[in-house]
């Protein structure tokens, strides 16, 4: 193999791809990218075996060939190499890289050792543009499990409907839902699961102007835009049913200014436990009233004017669940909706002038003091 | 009808009282040991020949006796150590019958040569059977030998019940043991044919006399303890919980001084190691009780082996409650040194007493680091632990550095040294003492789940859940039977972010159906659930951990009852001391 690529699309695409790599790994070759040449370039790819990124570039190919590589080991090299165009060769199993008067030769492990990426077919796929996709995922992957013993709940529900993408993540304990009216028009509703890390990857190498061709090969999944591509396999299961926990029947709404509320449950969930987070409030007419009490360490009481509607209610959070929830709602007001203190609260935001509108839900399950 | 009735002359009714007091030589031995002791000597030699049963020679350099004293001393109920009933409320002496010395010799050949301080000569008199033979003077230091030859020789049915020369030798370094340690500043000898089974000089305290009688290796695992209520105090030292065992323990109380044997105190104490180490193991202990003139009557057994206590069960608390305390502090931990030096014994002050829950998370952190600050100042010196502040002052308070690495252990630089904490371990006893709090003040916080648990259970298991309905709701888990074999949860507790609800209850309830070392170890429900949680709970060996859960879980860990154990009766905590480092590396 032997091909002459400029210093900066090298170091870009080893970044691209050295990210993906394991930080710890059995496998020596998992440590390492793997370089081919193609009829127009040369692929950059890297893989833990649960996703995969590959990076294509256009260079002259001299002599075609493959081999593996140290991909750390790499990327610290073209960091420091002098802008200009760096000869890339092998001889056996060793690189070598040209560069000026520098010059590296770097132990490496045949190609076949290297494991397959599975073949997507990304002209059957469909397209999504960048902004969607991310909004998507910023909004969801947060709230998905890390409890071993669900994993269908480790991933996130990627729903393409009719003229519709959703994605919905939860742990069990909160949930969110964000629709997005993009897509084909199709009759039935195709539900992939996808592992969040590779929607961090995908976060980390697209961006919003990109249009991202998205297509299923078997079990996995492939993201691909600008030659850059992402791999995943998706996780087995079915995802539960989410529609039927989506309280429809809450009847008690509160509509607060997200900043302030925000500040009052962190300035109150100071005191609150540390292993527990438990914070009380008591919504009635005009107004809602914080209360924490922990035994060991203190107490805390604070009240906000908001506007609220229906039979007064108290009701216990994990503050941390809310906070994070308002944070990502994100807009000036916020709709909070009850049922009752042991049921599901939804959390909406309230579009205000200038404000995108956006379908976004989220539900948090109240703590409960048990006796 | 004519009178039938008789006094019985001296010499028999000194027979039969030997028959109470002295049944082998060890007996003999104990006796003229606490005679010696009660004499102020500071060196005591005992030979015996033929385990006693031929020669028990103790010799002191105590108080001696001039020659009318030791003729009455040999009278029974002549004592010099009380004078009244009254006296004997408070008696401060081994002795007080004044039936030791008649009764051994009536039943030997008994030679006893004393000579007071101040005087030249001394006496010697010798008897048979009780009966005296010769009285005559002899050139001697001050100090009393007693020689007591063929003991039994006029009671043969009773010669014929001793045991071997090896084992009544075992019995009389056995009878020495005790008084030894209960005078560690007397130099004990034991010698038999020539041969020296006990040589003990003089020590400055009690580990040091534990060290000489058993090796540094028990004596460097033992930590103090002192308590203190009231008038009554207790103190001593016990095994430290990773050096425990099963089987053979050496267990020795003491009140006012004196050996006793009081079976329901070693079980306080034992119970004072709950959870601190595995159910089989039997700590030592070397427990010195004292308590107030008129509390306790030392009177109550022949050979006084027993006492009796006002109010035992206080005593029995103030133990407990010792030890427990004993082992809340960081000397509690193990360490890596095989052979750790010694504990310096200073014990003047009770460890303060935990006082408002509150105040624990501050207050043990900053204990924590003055203890070790202050370990290093009393080193040698022998100082009782204060709470002067250890120098570096600032250093107070300020956290120590943690690390965790492989994922399963925390590190943390502390002023001697280093800690070395098993995450899940630490975490066991964080949530183990949080649900027995939680059992005993109130329930805890459930979280309700959007997508309830539906577990199919086995048909015991369902019963265990329907049984236990009541106490996993005050541990969080909100449970409704579903008929058949499945449960329904809408409410977990979540001890920890990592925490994987539906693993741990299908766990726990497997457990406790089916029954674990862990739950057949626990006392009663509350234990067995409250264990149970806290191992298949706790945050797991291979959890990577981030910077302030690291921290989190080291103050939660200090805030505990007994941070240095977890709920298996391992250690959660190993010390490795700088010392120990800097010997490591020839420093
Ligand atoms: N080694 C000794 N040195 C000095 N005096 C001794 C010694 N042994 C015995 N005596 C004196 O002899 C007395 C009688 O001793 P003996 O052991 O018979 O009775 P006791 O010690 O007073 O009471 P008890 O029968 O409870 O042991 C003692 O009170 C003491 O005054
Ligand atoms: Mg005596």
């Amino acid at each position: 193999m032997r091909f002459t690529i400029t210093r900066q699309n090298l170091h870009q695409g080893l970044n691209a791809v050295s990210a993906s790599l394991p930080s710890k790994t059995t496998l020596p070759v998992l440590s390492n990218i793997l370089l081919e040449t193609t009829a127009d370039g040369v692929r950059i790819s890297g893989t833990d075996l649960d996703v995969a990124v590959r990076i294509r570039v256009a260079v002259d190919v001299v002599e075609q060939g493959s081999l593996t590589a140290p991909g750390k080991k790499l990327q610290e090299i073209t960091r420091e190499l002098p802008e200009g165009p760096v000869e890339v060769s092998t001889r056996g199993e060793q690189i070598e890289l040209r560069c000026g008067r520098s010059h590296f030769k770097l132990n490496g492990l045949p190609a076949a050792d290297f494991p397959t990426l599975p073949d997507i077919p990304f002209d059957r796929g469909w397209t999504a543009s960048g902004s969607n996709l991310l909004a998507l995922i910023r909004h969801t992957a947060f709230a998905v499990s890390t409890e071993e013993s669900r994993p269908v709940l480790n991933g996130v529900l990627w729903e393409l409907r009719d003229r519709e993408m959703r994605m919905v993540a939860t742990n069990g304990h909160r949930l969110a839902k964000m629709t997005i009216p993009a897509g084909p028009s199709q009759e039935t509703t195709t539900q992939l699961i996808v592992p969040p890390a590779a929607l961090q990857h995908v976060q980390r190498l697209f961006n919003e102007s990109d249009t991202v061709q998205v297509a299923r090969g078997g079990n996995h999944l492939g993201f691909s835009a600008g030659g850059t591509e992402v791999y995943t396999r998706l996780i087995d299961g079915t995802y539960p049913n989410y529609e039927q926990v989506i309280p429809k029947d809450n009847d008690r709404f509160a509509v607060v200014e997200r900043k302030g509320f925000e500040s009052a449950v962190r300035r109150v969930a100071a005191v609150a436990s540390e292993q527990t987070h438990r914070i009380r409030m008591k919504f009635e007419d005009g107004r809602v009233e914080f209360n924490v009490l922990t035994p060991d360490l203190g107490e805390a009481h604070d009240e906000l004017e908001v506007s609220y509607t229906g039979e007064p209610l108290v009701i216990g959070f994990n503050a941390n669940y809310l906070l994070e929830v308002l944070r990502y709602v994100g807009t000036q007001e916020v709709r909070l909706g009850f049922k009752a203190p042991e049921r599901a609260a939804t959390l909406e935001p309230v579009s205000g002038d200038g404000e995108a509108k956006r379908d976004y839900l989220c539900l948090v399950m109240p703590l409960r003091l048990v006796d | 009808m004519p009178r039938t009735i008789q006094i019985l002359p001296d010499a028999v009714a000194n027979q039969i009282a030997a028959g109470e007091v002295v049944e082998r030589p060890a007996a003999v031995v104990k006796e003229l040991v606490e005679n010696s002791l009660d004499a102020g000597a500071r060196t005591i030699l005992v030979r015996i020949e033929q385990g006693g049963k031929r020669t028990i020679r103790v010799g002191d350099d105590g108080s001696g006796m001039g020659r009318e004293d030791a003729l009455l001393s040999l009278d029974r109920h002549a004592t010099s150590k009380i004078r009244s009933a009254e006296d004997l409320r408070g008696v401060g002496t081994f002795g007080f019958r004044g039936e030791a010395l008649p009764s051994i010799a009536s039943v030997s050949r008994l030679s006893l040569d004393t000579c007071a301080r101040g005087e030249v000569l001394g006496t010697r008199i010798q008897l048979r059977g009780g009966m005296i033979g010769s009285v005559e003077d002899v050139a001697r230091t001050p100090g009393t030998t007693i020689t007591v030859e063929t003991l039994f020789f006029n009671a043969p049915a009773r010669a014929k019940f001793l045991s071997s020369p090896t084992a009544e030798s075992r019995a009389v370094s056995e009878a020495i043991i005790p008084l030894a340690l209960a005078h560690p500043g007397v130099a004990f000898a034991l010698e038999s044919e020539g041969r020296s089974l006990l040589d003990l000089p003089p020590a400055a305290d009690l580990v040091e006399r534990v060290l000489q009688l058993w090796g540094e290796e028990t004596a460097g695992k033992l930590i103090p303890i002192l308590a203190q209520d009231g008038e009554i105090t207790v103190r001593g030292v016990i095994q430290r919980p990773d050096a425990t065992r099963p089987g053979f323990r050496r267990a020795h109380l003491f009140v006012g001084g004196r050996p006793f044997r009081e079976a329901a105190l070693l079980r306080a104490a034992d119970r004072g190691y709950r959870t601190t180490i595995p159910e089989k193991n039997r700590p030592w202990l070397f427990l010195f009780i004292e308590s107030p003139r008129g509390t306790v009557d030392v009177n109550v057994h022949p050979t006084k082996a027993e006492v009796r206590f006002r109010d035992r069960k206080a005593i029995e608390e103030l133990v407990e409650r010792g030890v427990r305390a004993a082992l809340e502090v960081p000397e509690s931990a193990a360490t890596f040194e095989a052979r750790p030096a010694p504990p310096v014994l200073r014990v003047a002050e009770p460890p303060p007493r935990r006082l408002s829950p509150a105040e624990t998370t501050e207050r043990q952190m900053a204990l924590f680091l003055t203890r070790y600050g202050a370990d290093a100042a009393a080193e040698g010196s022998g100082d009782e632990v204060g709470h002067q502040p250890g120098e570096g002052e600032e250093e107070r308070g300020a956290p120590p550095r943690l690390w965790q690495v492989h994922h399963a252990w925390i590190v943390a630089e502390v002023r001697d040294g280093l800690l070395l904490i098993d995450q899940h371990a630490a975490h066991e006893r964080i949530l183990y003492e949080r649900v027995i709090g939680r059992f005993e003040k109130g329930g805890e916080v459930s979280q309700r789940l959007l997508f309830p648990l539906t577990l199919r259970l086995t048909a015991a298991e369902c019963a265990m859940v329907e049984d236990l309905k009541g106490l996993l709701q005050r541990m969080g888990f909100e449970v409704e039977g579903f008929g058949g074999d499945t449960v329904i949860v809408h409410g977990v507790p979540s001890p920890h972010p990592y925490f994987d609800s539906e693993r741990c209850f299908r766990e726990m309830i497997a457990e406790l159906t089916v029954g674990s070392e862990l739950t057949r170890a626990a006392r009663n429900q509350h234990e067995r659930l409250a264990k149970s949680f806290a191992c298949k709970a706790a945050i797991k060996a291979g959890q990577a951990l981030m910077a302030p859960e690291i921290q989190e879980l080291f103050d939660q860990l200090f805030a505990t009852e007994l941070p240095y154990h977890d709920v298996h009766g391992r250690p959660t905590t190993v010390r490795l001391g700088l010392g120990e480092l800097e010997r490591r590396f020839g420093r």
